[in-house]
């Protein structure tokens, strides 16, 4: 899968996985502290923010895995930071990657606009419940509650991480740094890349 | 003795703690958990050097958010019928239910114990370093991801930096906590940019040197499977089977 793979590619990957692990690890502590107190639904809507690594690096690199890699990645790179959740952080990483990327593969790697996005963000929300529900045991609480917590969660991932994800990338497009990445030259080809 | 945990080969000691977390992942007895819990921490006792005032700093959180699941698990626990054992403000909290929150709190304390147990006796290098060599994690990831870990201090100056200037031309700082949230992108934006330019230059660098991602067959710092591993394996393994063992017949 790395074949077609540039080692710049792969690096500014990395680096933004360092910038968003520190955010990540930020928002991992503050709700932590927040779950204490009103149990684990206060990381539901929060959760978008994970996810928008993922959607970032995909947006802008537009090959096949860097939805997954790039998530991974943060996930690694929280690890090495020293964080105290873990290998458990990089199991969850590789999770929600996975459930960008599906969204990102259904789509054939052809459209990258804000619906598919938006589906992405909700891709990893819908993954990474399968996985919470399993490994945190959701399965003891109320359906109803259940329903809630992954609603929150869905659309976190669509508006956090799907907009967000975009508003960020497209920043970013304008500062004219990305040239030489697929998002510069599909700008400049055909818009409907 | 307390060189051991250190010493495993980091992939073996990350499978074996995936493990453990998939599979206390089934058990919704409080008593599988709990065994667990002890073992482990048993484990750092014995088997590692340990600063504990560091380890009871991290663990605190970890012991908030388990609480609210415990209370979480009791108000919005599915209806479960059994004997009531205590009454509240119109909440009937039956045995089960109480069983089924102490379950789940004990597996968050059981399992930030098991991640803090890898944290704290894991070199985050050697770590990826035997991803490369033990699990075929492709050479081009493992150094993509050593090269961000090297450029942290970096990001670190350069966000304080950017800051800075950004006070330096007049930019207020928000008060409210949602624009400033949202204001986050005008530190977020400059930094991406750097971290683009950063990357272009150290693969530009990394290739003028020969890197190649090709994986290799021998390396600078070859990080091998020993005896301990084994050993270390069946001591998890036997805590793993005592703890799902002892929760079915205890409960």
């Amino acid at each position: 899968m790395l074949k077609s793979w540039k080692l710049k590619e792969v690096v500014l990957m990395s680096l933004f996985a360092i910038v968003f692990g520190i955010v990540y690890l930020l928002f991992v502590h503050l709700s932590n502290i927040w779950a204490g107190i009103i149990g684990p639904i206060a990381y539901e809507w929060l959760f978008g923010i994970w996810f928008i690594v993922s959607i970032i690096c995909m947006n802008i690199i537009r090959k096949p895995g860097a939805a997954v890699l790039s998530e991974s990645m943060a996930a690694a790179i929280e690890v090495l930071l020293g964080n105290a959740v873990g290998p458990r952080l990089l199991l969850s990483g590789i999770v929600q990657g996975l459930g960008a990327e599906a969204a990102f593969a259904v789509t054939g790697y052809k459209h990258f606009n804000l619906a598919v996005f938006m589906l992405a963000g909700a891709g990893s929300a819908v993954f990474s419940f399968v996985y919470g529900y399993f490994i945190s045991g959701y399965a003891a609480l109320d359906p109803s509650f259940v329903a809630l917590m992954f609603t929150l969660r869905v659309l976190s991932g669509m508006i956090i991480a799907g907009i967000g994800g975009k508003y960020i990338s497209d920043g970013l497009l304008a500062t004219g740094s990305l040239r030489g990445y697929a998002i510069a030259r599909a700008e400049k080809g055909d818009a409907g890349a | 003795m307390r060189n051991l945990l250190h010493d495993m080969n980091p992939s073996v000691k990350f499978i074996a703690v995936a493990l453990s977390m998939m599979t206390i992942a089934f058990f919704f007895n409080p008593w599988t958990p709990l065994i667990f819990w002890m073992g482990v921490l048993l484990f750092q006792v014995f088997l590692s050097r340990l600063n504990w005032k560091v380890w009871a700093l991290f663990m605190l959180p970890f012991t908030i958010g388990a609480f609210g699941y415990l209370w979480t698990t009791l108000l919005f626990g599915t209806e479960t019928g059994g004997q009531i054992i205590w009454s509240f403000a119109g909440l009937d909290i039956t045995a089960e239910q109480l069983e089924t929150a102490l379950s789940l709190s004990f597996r968050v304390l059981a399992f930030s114990t098991l991640s803090l147990m890898f944290a704290f006796t894991t070199d985050p290098v050697k770590f990826i370093m035997s991803l490369m060599q033990q699990l075929k994690l492709s050479p081009k990831l493992a150094y993509g991801i050593m090269v961000g870990y090297q450029f942290l201090p970096v990001m670190k100056d350069e966000f304080t930096q950017i800051q800075q200037a950004q006070r330096l031309r007049g930019a207020v700082e928000e008060k409210n906590a949602l624009k400033r949230l949202l204001d986050m992108r005008r530190v977020l934006i400059p930094m991406l940019a750097g971290a683009v330019r950063k990357a272009e230059r150290s693969a530009f660098a990394m290739e003028a040197r020969g890197f190649t991602g090709e994986a290799r067959t021998d390396y600078y710092q070859p990080i091998r499977i020993g005896r301990i591993d084994f050993w270390m394996s069946a001591l998890f393994v036997l805590l793993l089977a005592a703890s799902c063992l002892g929760g079915i017949w205890l409960s």
